[in-house]
């Protein structure tokens, strides 16, 4: 059955009048997500965009979708949204296939990263187009136009059209369009990129919190990953038309799945080693690892986690060393960001400023030590 | 910034070309009000007495009214007709929509005599020469490729995410046509509506040939009159023309001046 008309969602819903509206309750199969993308790929003539995309977003999580530019995030949102037909695989809303629904059957709300408003209505009938085509009463869609202007701060500009707006103002009507009609499923790409970081901010926290007390499914599109970071329950890493990790924030800084991950998610140095079991060769020096390895790998370690010592400090059981001779320093206020060479690359190495009151001077040899537990190892590829 | 001045070359060259279209155009105003009984410039004598024969010539104005009639049947039915054609072409990209579109938009290469004639021969073998039903038809042939070219025009500067924008918030196909697209078009629809009626309004060389007495246009009618009498009526009736011709125009400009200060 097609939910042909779409009530009011008054914002003090229970949790079982939610289950109801959305019509699935009981069959959600507990494994998948509410939203659950089942192999979905995209090829265009002798391209694939989007290849084999296994997702599943929990019922009211907050999903980032995380990637360089081109990696297929506006494909695969625009494939949940049945705005791009799919080549494969299938789109799964509440355990219910919805892979051949047409778009305006499937209750989804979508920021596009062009914005496209229409260019002949006013901000406020921007803003009231899904409730009127919701049937909802003249009144009420006052209301909650009014509401969703204020939330995205533009009273006053009701009655301009788009292009009396600045791009960030389009925007923002943008993401009061799709936000005011409350869908089961909201789908933002990258819905703040043309704001400043102020707005920026405010508009994460409202987006957060209307997801969050509506318990809307969200997924995310940024290629801010400090964004992805803060806002999201989840964070999926996509590259090149593929999921290269899903994972909370805290999985993907701390324990990212490969050199791909680790590199695009915060930032990282890298040392290329010889590993035998848990002990790998750097030269003449001894890396100690979390987990045995052969061959060939890549050692990684976080900026922020490593340690500037005085060259010829002694190595300790938990710690592991290299040496480095110091070629720039940068203080930045809260934190001097160094960049020391070390066999070859040059590493940088973040301190607070509260812990080492004195400047490393540049030429100096040092040690950097850093704790096992953040060393991270890839297999090198090739 | 200075603005830059027009050089004497270019205002003379302007002029030319003004008085070169113009003057033919202005020189029929006078000789409408001639009180002679053939076409000279400058008449001798002022009247307007060929207004009143054309009040009282019935031929004319059944013309007048056929002409009228089958404009705005033209117009209806290339705007139907080349609507969805633009659509299906521009927006559904169906295979084989370039060659579609080349193959509406040909007639506009080929000479008109040569249509008039292709249509001559296969409307004589169906039994609709000499009809009002005819006439529109081959009126039609001309007046689709302006109509579908300027349409895929409008449609091809609408955004598709604008329409999948209404799709997403739950507008049918239907609602989204009549809402976003249509609005949108408006000005398109417009020109090519006006376009249509007036080259369907004053097209002589295909209407001659399906034309019959039961069914003339005003422009084949006057070609007719022109053939056995040379007199001011035909001045009058230019006139009336001319300032039909101007209306349609001022309203065309009017409304797309109006909708594009809102659509852009
Ligand atoms: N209609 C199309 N035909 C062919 N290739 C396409 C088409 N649309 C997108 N692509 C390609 O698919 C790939 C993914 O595009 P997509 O728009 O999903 O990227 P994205 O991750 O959203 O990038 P960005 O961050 O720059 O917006 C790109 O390499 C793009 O060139
Ligand atoms: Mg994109």
């Amino acid at each position: 059955m097609a939910p042909t008309r779409h009530p009011a969602k008054p914002l003090n819903m229970t949790l079982a009048e939610a289950d109801m509206r959305h019509g699935t309750g009981q069959e959600e199969p507990a494994a998948g997500g509410f939203l659950s993308l089942q192999g979905l790929g995209k090829r265009y003539q002798g391209f694939t965009a989007v290849h084999h995309l296994y997702l599943d977003v929990p019922r009211g999580e907050l999903v980032a979708l995380l990637g360089p530019s081109g990696c297929g995030k506006t494909t695969t949102l625009r494939m949940i949204a049945g705005l791009t037909p799919v080549s494969g695989g299938r789109v799964l809303v509440g355990g219910r296939d919805m892979t051949s629904e047409p778009p305006y059957r499937r209750d989804m709300g979508l920021v596009f990263q062009s914005y496209a408003l229409f260019p002949h209505m006013t901000v406020e009938r921007n803003v009231a187009f899904g409730l009127e085509m919701r049937r909802i009463g003249r009144a009420e869609v006052a209301e909650r136009v009014k509401e969703a202007v204020a939330m995205v701060r533009l009273q006053g500009l009701e009655k301009r059209r788009p292009r009396e707006l600045s791009g960030g103002q389009q925007q923002r009507v943008a993401l009061a369009r799709a936000l005011v009609i409350q869908p089961s499923i909201l789908l933002f790409d990258e819905p703040l990129s043309n704001l400043d970081a102020k707005l920026r901010d405010e508009m994460r926290t409202e987006i957060r919190d209307i997801q969050q007390r509506l318990g809307i499914t969200a997924v995310f599109v940024t290629h801010d990953q400090a964004e992805a970071l803060a806002m999201c329950d989840k964070v999926a890493v996509m590259n090149a038309g593929r999921l290269e990790q899903l994972g909370t924030p805290t999985e993907l800084y701390e324990r990212p799945a490969n050199p791909f991950v680790a590199s695009f998610v915060g930032r990282i140095n890298r040392l290329p080693a010889m590993a035998m079991g848990t002990k790998a060769k750097v030269g003449e020096r001894e890396l100690r690892l979390t987990q045995p390895m052969e061959g060939n790998i890549e050692v990684m370690v976080r900026p922020h986690r490593i340690q500037l010592e005085p060259a010829g400090s002694a190595a300790t059981e938990s710690t592991n060393r290299v040496q480095g001779e110091i070629r720039r320093t940068t203080y930045v206020g809260d934190l001097i960001q160094y960049v020391v060479h070390v066999d070859g690359l040059n590493w940088s190495v973040e301190q607070p400023t509260s812990a080492s009151a004195t400047l490393s001077p540049i030429g100096a040899k040092v040690d950097l030590s850093w704790r096992v537990e953040d060393t991270l190892a890839f297999k090198s590829a090739g | 910034m200075e603005e830059r001045k027009p050089s004497w070359l270019l205002k003379v060259t302007v002029t030319v070309l003004f008085v070169f279209l113009l003057v033919p155009v202005l020189v029929i105003v006078p000789l409408s009000f001639s009180g002679e009984n053939t076409l000279r410039f400058p008449p001798d004598s002022w009247s307007f007495r060929w207004y009143g024969e054309l009040w009282s010539n019935d031929r004319m104005w059944g013309a007048f009214r056929t002409s009228l009639v089958i404009g705005a049947v033209v117009t209806v039915l290339t705007i139907l007709i080349a609507l969805p054609a633009a659509y299906v072409i521009v927006r559904l990209k169906v295979r084989g929509s370039e060659l579609l579109y080349n193959l509406f938009t040909a007639p506009l290469l080929l000479p008109t005599i040569v249509i008039g004639l292709a249509i001559l021969i296969i409307f004589a073998s169906v039994g609709l020469l000499g009809t009002r039903l005819g006439i529109a038809l081959g009126h039609l042939v001309l007046t689709l490729p302006y109509a579908l070219r300027i349409l895929a025009t409008a449609l091809n500067a609408l955004a598709v995410t604008v329409e999948e924008a209404a799709a997403s918030l739950g507008a049918k196909p239907l609602t989204v046509f009549r809402r976003i697209t249509l609005p949108l078009i408006a000005p398109g629809l417009v020109s090519a509506g006006a376009l249509s009626f007036l080259v369907s309004f004053d097209e002589v060389v295909v209407t001659l040939f399906l034309a019959g007495p039961e069914a003339t246009t005003l422009p084949v009618e006057m070609f007719r009159h022109l053939e056995s009498r040379s007199d001011p009526l035909i001045a009058a009736i230019s006139v009336l023309l001319i300032s039909l011709t101007l209306a349609v125009v001022l309203i065309v400009h009017r409304s797309i001046g109006f909708s594009t200060s809102f659509t852009r």
